[in-house]
């Protein structure tokens, strides 16, 4: 396991207290563009960290190298014991145990509902028809929209479609769910619902890593928040020291321009 | 003269259907007539001027089809025109193909009209099938003896029945469709050679053409298919061949390409090893061509994939040929529905080119029909080429409403 010592702060881990991620010395170019510097990180068992900061800090490409939806350039990145390496198998069985919600869904529009919530069970996990349906209509209870199975994405609504990128994503399993901006493509009215579930599903004990700027959902729902700017992680702190107390002049002066 | 020897590589799309409108103010004949056509001097000697051209010309047209022609000649040559020099004594094989032919038609049509059995659907059914219904009227209003006519009458009554009992089957059975088709058509083609039965060769007139064009479009697709994902290849090997490939065949016109493979294929081939069949030379050639085409096609509807779909199917552990095949090509395919059908009329279209390599497909006999004895010298060409014309105009539209209502059917939720 990981004995390197590291910054205190940003890898002090909440949840049960064993680490399920673990980066350390993350860099990510995109050409000449450093998007990651450096970044250390670990995330508890049953922890929820929330990833805020400018546009273009390197929040979503954090997120993605965790997955391999970007390859990281240097450091290493852990998932539950398993290190993210260029193995096909390695990479596939990470993926299997993280599973992500896009900010634009994503959701499969030539499958019904209930489809798309059953390919990863059906196609990945091998399992039988009726299993995965069961399952699959478990998940959609789960959010919510269990009346929906049968239609396509595009007859939803925003939320809903959300909602069933999460049930998607449930479907595998996993043993950590990141999301990437979940609510920022949809309308107002819509945001509660889709923070609904994700607030559920963190009280439920998942371990989640939640890119957002939904202030209100960081305040009450994370462990901790991490403030990145210029692919840096800035600031780490619990939500009460964050908001009220912060270090960092930069961390004041983004807060003091959204809140 | 134009011998469709450059071809169009993209066909407009179908615009969908419009919805109905009902005119809140019914406009009277007169009034729309001064509206819309002599609402300006200049209109109104248009509207004269184009009136005249386009009576004179349907008057013509008509009077040839109903009063000058002499369509003796295509009675007389009806079966020369549909089969060509195929057997008269295996010709029962023919009729054998047609009946299992529609057997799959009837099952597959009335299974899909299980889902929507509404008096609209019918009538679009019937609408969709009309063109196929006044090609087979006209074709059989040339025929001498009734045994055609009840022939086909018998066919038609088998893809009845088929329909009845397509209806009646179970939901699971409708998903194996594509499957019946592919059985369906090789049953066809095991009943017109199997036991004896004329080889391919020995085909002809519109038997030929819709036999080369079926089998050019079920063969050219999945061709397409691989070079179109080739081309997108991560090996540099793959995409390297896909992309020479593609452009050589792009950049040589088809006739070429079949005189190469009637003429000069067999200088290449080692010594001892027989030349396959002109036809199938030709076949060969048709489908090596189209999917050159049918790739660059495939390609396009791959780009308009958003990569969203695919990072999300990596998301949930999909591999990447499963990502390929269950999410990507199908949105693909089904961005490019009506590109690809117009390259599918194309093909039909196409094969009329293997008339100048000397098959007797449906226009080589409507030209050797003309060289008999009886009807030499005689200037009847407009007669003969009228009918083949028809027979192209009735196959190719009626794949492109086929076409149209796919596209509406598989319109389904989208975004």
């Amino acid at each position: 396991m990981t004995e390197t010592r590291l910054d205190a702060d940003a890898t002090r881990v909440g949840g049960t207290g064993e680490a399920m991620i673990v980066c350390e010395g993350v860099d990510k170019f995109f050409g000449d563009f450093q998007a990651l510097k450096g970044i250390n990180l670990q995330v508890g068992t049953q922890e929820v960290v929330v990833v805020i900061g400018p546009s273009g800090s390197g929040k979503s490409t954090l997120i993605r190298c965790i997955n391999r939806l970007e390859k990281h350039d240097r450091g290493r990145i852990v998932v539950d014991g398993v290190e993210m390496s260029d193995d096909v198998r390695n990479i596939s069985e990470i993926r299997r145990e993280v599973g992500m919600v896009f900010q634009q869904f994503n959701l499969f529009p030539h499958m019904t509902v209930l489809e798309n919530v059953t390919l990863g069970p059906r196609q990945v996990r091998h399992w039988n028809k009726r299993k995965a349906l069961e399952l699959g209509m478990q998940m959609l209870e789960r959010v919510q929209i269990p009346e929906q199975a049968s239609k396509y994405p595009g007859q939803l609504s925003g939320g809903q479609q959300q909602r069933v990128a999460i049930a998607r994503a449930l479907a595998m399993q996993p043993k950590v769910m990141l999301f990437d901006e979940p609510t920022s493509a949809l309308d107002p009215e819509m945001i509660k619902e889709v923070l609904d579930a994700m607030q559920e599903l963190a009280e439920s004990g998942m371990t989640m890593i939640v890119v957002t700027h939904e202030m209100g959902f960081a305040r009450s729902v994370a462990n901790r928040v991490v403030f990145m700017s210029d692919g840096q992680i800035v600031e780490v702190g619990t939500p009460e020291h964050f908001f009220t107390d912060p270090r960092e002049d930069r961390t004041k002066l983004f807060l003091s321009q959204i809140l | 003269m134009d011998l469709g020897l450059s071809r169009p590589t993209v066909e407009e799309p179908v615009p969908p259907p419009e919805p109905e409108r009902h005119d809140q103010r019914r406009v009277p004949p007169g009034e729309w007539v001064r509206d819309n056509l002599f609402n300006s001097v200049l209109n109104g000697i248009l509207t004269v001027v184009f009136g005249v051209i386009v009576v004179y010309a349907l008057f013509r047209a008509l009077r040839f089809v109903f009063v000058s022609a002499r369509w003796e000649v295509v009675e007389a040559n009806l079966t020369n025109l549909m089969v060509g020099l195929y057997p008269r004594s295996a010709l029962p094989r023919v009729w054998l193909a047609l009946g299992i032919l529609a057997v799959a038609a009837g099952l597959g049509a009335g299974a899909a009209s299980r889902r929507r059995r509404t008096s609209a659907s019918r009538l679009d059914a019937l609408k969709r099938s009309a063109p196929a219904l006044v090609g087979l009227l006209v074709i059989l209003s040339f025929t001498r003896t009734p045994l055609p006519a009840l022939l086909t009458a018998a066919v038609l009554a088998v893809a009845g029945l088929s329909w009845l009992g397509g209806s009646r089957l179970p939901e699971r059975f409708s998903r194996r469709l594509p499957l019946v088709y592919v059985a369906a058509v090789f049953a066809a083609y095991l009943a017109m050679t199997a036991a004896g039965g004329p080889g391919i060769d020995r085909w002809g007139g519109f038997l030929l053409t819709t036999s080369v064009a079926v089998g050019g479009i079920v063969l050219s697709f999945p061709l397409g298919v691989l070079l179109g994902l080739g081309r997108r290849s991560s090996f540099p090997a793959v995409r390297t061949f896909c992309v020479g490939y593609i452009e050589i065949i792009r950049g040589v016109p088809l006739i070429t390409l079949l005189f190469i493979g009637s003429v000069t294929i067999g200088l290449f081939l080692p010594p001892g090893f027989n030349r396959p069949e002109l036809v199938t030379r030709g076949l060969v050639v048709i489908i090596l061509f189209t999917g050159a085409y049918l790739a660059e096609t495939v390609r396009g509807g791959l780009q308009s994939v958003p990569v969203g779909q695919t990072e999300a199917a990596k998301a949930i552990g999909l591999s990447p040929l499963k990502t390929t095949f269950l999410i990507v090509l199908p949105q693909a395919l089904r961005n490019v529905i009506p590109t690809l059908v117009g390259q599918f009329i194309s093909l039909f279209k196409d094969t009329s080119l293997l008339a100048i390599i000397g098959l007797i497909e449906l226009l080589g006999i409507a030209q050797a029909i003309l060289f008999q004895g009886d009807f030499r010298g005689q200037g009847l060409q407009g007669e003969t080429l009228a009918f083949a014309a028809f027979l192209y105009w009735v196959s190719c539209y009626s794949m492109s409403r086929a076409a149209q209502r796919l596209e509406r059917r598989l319109g389904v939720g989208e975004r």
